[in-house]
């Protein structure tokens, strides 16, 4: 019973984190066909970018998440002016633009690490304490977590309900021709896909942060985890990636507390293939009809 | 205008030759031991590389495997010669074939799938064998008091010979050994791409690539040849694998690294994709790129990557399109255009 309380919590905890990096991951590719090789970087430079802010400048901490966010959403900008605005619509853009954010990942790894160093440090933020379900222990920064990430997600899924961005966003992702036809500035769109993208990386890149620590290398996982259920939930399906994040996170766990931890990836790469064999554009993801 | 075929492989053969004489004479120019080892290393990546470009660029499959499949190769090769005493001359072809069939394995996975999804379904396979080497902790045969664990773990695979050059050749030419053995897999990976390129399954894929359902209503089939150039190309970067275990006497995954990937797939798009000679020059321009940087050790990946973005945004279609129109420019004049597919 304590041991899947324990199972649990951490599943969830660890949902939280995948399902605020995949939908940023899932959003980028929806609106623009950009694989971002730079979200692991843009993850690490969001929790030093917070580090910094509190240990620096003294910041109180939602202060200093504020600025991380901010300066997170900058860099996805900075993406988006200094390389996507060229690539887009050429030809072999799907394939160029990873080897482009790639660059654009070790660029700002360099950075980091020049910065900072190679030593991992440890996250200022975070909540002490926690309390008892039984015997199991749940620390009050899991509990956080899951809410931080839960309305996020909220706050997301009403930007792209409700909003005259969010439509477009949306449109962009459904039809980028037809999109620009009804008179939508889709450079614009662009960017603004990759500012959110962008500010939900640094989110993410602090939470994890303050369940581990901080290296310049701490988000490269996470993103292959994070590509993972994209890839299950359909690429460019954001609820999809929700709900994949959650169930995938449990999943890993699970694998992880009855098997063995080295087990955890593997199992969730036996899923991944089991799950495209049985459907090849993702569990929630639909064909698209090739037009002539 | 098209270039008769016989003018292209006369082209293609007298390109090889030049570079294959040079490739030669390299070496007693500067025989020392750091310009032949990194020559060495260049001929492993080119290898790996051109077979990439076979995937990639010719058949169309967004592979990120190469590397896992490099890795089965070296790691294959490496277990045979520490726990079945084999020489690496030997082993060196089962570990080409066992790459054959992971190969093929991750390709019956893999090719239902299209674009972006093929890549990250590979590149996950890469990661978890990644994982698997490296959280590999049980114990597989104890030499005397320790304990070794079957893959070598985090400490890599080692202790199982090399390829015996150091025993044959005098002190001063020992590393010219692995070099050319190197130089000579290099060279039939590269026939082997220009076969494939210039081939009926070479005129398949660009079937199928110019208008797919026209060439499946010819009865061409794209799962077929695709796990045909995925398994056939699998052998070459095996065997690279087998020569980069000899070389270095070791074989970690430290080979998997998601950045050393990264590093081969922009050779073979700062190269060229699709192109005969693109993955040679990418895999060429970005080794002397690296070397420069060493000298600029702190900002040697920030370097890399300002160099790669400047490359893909202002010339996406790599050296082999510069190349190509130089050589356009070159030839106006006598009133020939140069075939797409033909550098």
């Amino acid at each position: 019973m304590d041991g899947w309380i324990q199972i649990l919590v951490s599943g969830l905890t660890v949902g939280a984190m995948y399902a605020v990096s995949s939908v940023s991951l899932s959003l980028v590719w929806g609106a623009l066909n950009v694989l971002n090789m730079g979200q692991g970087a843009m993850l690490a430079a969001g929790g030093y970018i917070a580090y910094t802010a509190v240990m620096s400048f003294n910041l109180p901490i939602p202060l200093a998440i504020v600025v991380a966010v901010i300066v997170g959403a900058l860099i996805g900008g900075l993406m988006y002016f200094l390389i996507i605005r060229f690539m887009v619509g050429k030809e072999g853009f799907e394939t160029n633009v990873i080897v482009a954010t790639f660059g654009f990942a070790l660029v700002l790894e360099n950075l980091v690490l020049r910065l900072y160093g190679a030593y991992p440090l440890r996250q200022p933020i975070g909540l002490e304490g926690g309390w008892y379900i039984g015997a199991t222990h749940v620390p009050y920064q899991n509990l956080l977590l899951v809410v931080v990430s839960g309305a996020l997600m909220i706050v997301v899924a009403y930007l792209l309900k409700t909003t005259r961005m969010g439509r477009s966003i949306r449109a962009t992702a459904q039809n980028r021709q037809a999109t620009e036809l009804m008179g939508i500035r889709i450079s614009w769109v662009f960017l603004q896909v990759l500012l959110i993208g962008g500010g939900l990386a640094a989110i993410s890149g602090i939470m994890l942060s303050t369940l581990t620590t901080l290296s310049p290398t701490m988000g490269y996982d996470p993103m292959l985890k994070a590509f993972i259920i994209c890839v299950i939930a359909g690429l460019g399906n954001i609820y999809g990636a929700l709900i994949a994040a959650f169930v995938l996170g449990l999943f890993e766990v699970s694998i992880q507390f009855i098997f063995g931890v080295r087990f955890g990836f593997p199992a969730l790469l036996v899923l991944v293939i089991l799950a495209l064999v049985w459907r090849p554009y993702g569990v929630f993801g639909k064909r698209k009809t090739e037009r002539l | 205008m098209k270039e008769s075929s016989k003018n292209i492989y006369r082209r293609d053969a007298v390109t090889g030759v030049i570079l294959i004489l040079i490739a030669a004479i390299l070496p007693f120019v500067f025989p020392t031991r750091y310009v032949v080892g990194q020559m060495t290393v260049f001929f492993i990546w080119a290898t790996v590389v051109s077979q990439w470009n076979l995937v990639f660029g010719v058949a169309g499959i967004f592979s990120l495997a190469q590397m896992a499949i490099f890795a089965m190769g070296g790691y294959v090769t490496g277990m045979l010669g520490l726990y079945l005493d084999w020489s690496l001359w030997v082993s060196m072809f089962f570990g080409g074939f066992a790459a054959v069939i992971f190969s093929a394995v991750i390709g019956i996975a893999c090719l239902r799938l299209r674009g972006a999804y093929a890549a990250l379904l590979t590149l996950a396979i890469s990661q978890t064998m990644y994982l698997l080497i490296i959280t590999d902790t049980a114990c597989f045969f104890r030499q005397g008091v320790t304990c070794r664990n079957f893959t070598g773990g985090t400490r890599g695979l080692a202790r199982f010979g090399d390829f015996g050059f150091r025993e044959i050749l005098p002190y001063k030419y020992m590393a010219f050994g692995d070099y050319f053995l190197a130089l000579v897999v290099l060279i039939f990976a590269v026939a082997f791409s220009v076969f494939v390129i210039r081939s009926p399954i070479g005129l398949a894929f660009q079937a199928l690539r110019d208008n797919s359902n026209c060439a499946v209503a010819r009865g061409i089939s794209r799962f077929k040849y695709q796990l045909l150039v995925f398994s056939a190309s699998a052998f070459f970067t095996g065997v690279a694998g087998a020569v980069y275990a000899g070389h270095f006497r070791v074989m970690g995954a430290n080979i998997l690294y998601l950045n050393l990937l990264l590093f081969l797939l922009s050779m073979l798009i700062i190269g060229g994709v699709g192109r005969i000679w693109g993955p040679l020059l990418g895999a060429a321009a970005l080794m002397l790129v690296d070397e420069v940087l060493k000298e600029f050790v702190e900002w040697r990946l920030a370097g890399l990557g300002a160099i790669l973005v400047l490359f893909v945004v202002l010339w996406p279609k790599g050296l082999a399109g510069i190349v190509d129109v130089l050589a356009t420019k070159f030839r106006r004049n006598r009133n020939q255009t140069v075939d797409i597919k033909s550098g």
